[in-house]
């Protein structure tokens, strides 16, 4: 029940996140189809360096809606977002987090405490081996992986790795 | 032969008194190894893995774990089953997520690697969450990070030496070991290794039966962000752009296509990263 729960809980939250638009640029000219598929209908031809917007993906595939309103699907690597030249804007926070946990209300106390994962952060770390146990007291092993992935019908296959340039 | 002055060498400094002397005499033995290791080759597994668990410690020390059992866990689920479809089905694969607000992934030799809050915020799948795991797996599968600390030559790492170093906690070669590990998390490795962890990594997550397309996905997601960005600054300072990164899992595309209906995840991903 809980799991139920969360998982309505969790798709609420995920259904609006997908379908946000995100702006994106054709880098090659291409066609819009009706579905995620090569051998689906097209629905308009796409210049190179189109405006559009980025709605959800699907595999191989992102779901786009054109400056002419048409809506349809692109193959996912033929996009880039927030396209060159033009600036993205917004910053994650994380300086300015970092700043306040710097300078704090106490100080140079604050300054201390701060840890993470900045090249000056990582330069002054020193082990700590109680996290690493914690760590391995987490750790799956091979048997418990296997059903882990069973429980979602994750079905191994063999597949050979790929040559340099292919 | 150099063997028999190897092992002379340690049983007089294991014989030295004090351990000033001793810590002494590990640093002489490490420098004058060096060039012996350098022609013996391959770190033996047991070595690679000591010095893996250091790192690791070292990156632990950076940013603890994120202090929620549920997600743990399940991260270790994810990576153990990747890790079972590669060549190194049997190291003691460790996975965490450190508690870091910044966006970045590691690998340390011997099958540890870490992903950040940061970074798994962003993620909407567990087949993205797969992509990324399964290219730092790749690191340690090709040993990139053990051969840019051989290559180095920084560090002495000579089949028992090091493990001798690293079990003496004060040891000066113990700290010489942790100062290149963290300076090589800033410095990056070499961008050729890069590329062939994400040339690997989609395969092993299409192996595991994720749709492999989980890993262009986030690298979309890094791309659109603002490349300033604070939280991007060390991923973006250590790893070839994200637009060159797509341009070259471009190629595999007829692989990746034969894969991409396989599964997502997006509601395990979501339904366990919501519990506390």
């Amino acid at each position: 029940m809980r799991t139920l729960a969360a998982s309505l809980l969790a798709a609420s939250i995920l259904v609006p996140a997908a379908c946000l638009a995100e702006p994106a640029t054709v880098i090659r000219a291409t066609e819009l189809k009706k579905d995620p598929a090569s051998d689906a209908p097209t629905v308009a031809p796409l210049a190179e360096k189109a405006k559009v917007d980025a709605l959800e993906r699907k595999g191989g595939w992102t779901r786009i809606k054109t400056e002419a309103g048409a809506e349809g699907w692109v193959k996912m690597l033929a996009l880039r977002y927030a396209g060159t030249g033009e600036t993205k804007q917004g910053d994650s926070g994380v300086a300015q987090a970092l700043n306040i946990a710097r300078t704090g209300t106490s100080g140079a106390q604050a300054t201390t405490g701060v840890r993470g994962l900045d090249p000056e952060q990582l330069a002054n770390a020193r082990p700590n081996p109680a996290e690493l146990k914690k760590m391995e007291g987490y750790a799956a092993s091979k048997e418990s992986a296997a059903g882990f992935a069973a429980n979602a019908s994750l079905q191994p296959k063999s597949i050979a790795y790929p040559k340099e340039g292919g | 032969m150099r063997r028999i002055v190897l092992l002379l060498a340690l049983a007089l400094a294991a014989a030295g008194p004090a351990q000033a002397q001793f810590r002494l005499d590990i640093n002489r033995i490490i420098d004058t190894a060096k060039s012996a290791q350098r022609a013996a080759g391959d770190v033996g597994e047991k070595d690679e893995i000591e010095i893996g668990r250091e790192l690791a410690s070292t990156l632990l020390g950076a940013a603890p774990l994120v202090a929620n059992e549920a997600m743990q866990r399940y991260v270790q689920s994810v990576g153990r089953w990747l890790a079972s479809q590669t060549e190194r089905p049997d190291l003691p694969w460790q996975f965490g997520v450190l508690d870091a607000p910044q966006l970045n992934a590691f690998a340390a030799p011997g099958g540890f690697i870490f992903v950040t809050r940061g970074l798994l915020e962003r993620m909407r799948s567990e087949a993205e969450l797969a992509g990324v795991l399964a290219h730092e797996i790749a690191h340690v599968l090709q040993k990139h990070h053990l051969k840019a600390i051989q290559k180095s030559g920084q560090v002495g790492l000579a089949t028992g030496v090091l493990s001798l170093a690293v079990q003496d906690r004060n040891s000066l070669a113990r700290d010489k070991l942790i100062a290149f590990g963290t300076e090589m998390y800033s410095r990056g490795l070499d961008r050729g290794d890069e590329l062939e962890a994400d040339r690997l990594g989609v395969v092993i997550a299409a192996r595991a039966g994720y749709d492999p397309y989980g890993l262009p996905a986030v690298l979309q997601t890094l791309q659109a962000m603002n490349p300033e960005d604070s939280g991007l600054a060390l991923m973006f300072k250590t790893h070839p752009k994200p637009a060159e990164r797509l341009e070259a899992i471009e190629k595999q595309s007829p692989l990746l296509d034969a894969y991409a209906g396989q599964l997502q995840l997006e509601d395990r991903f979501s339904s366990t990263l919501s519990q506390k």
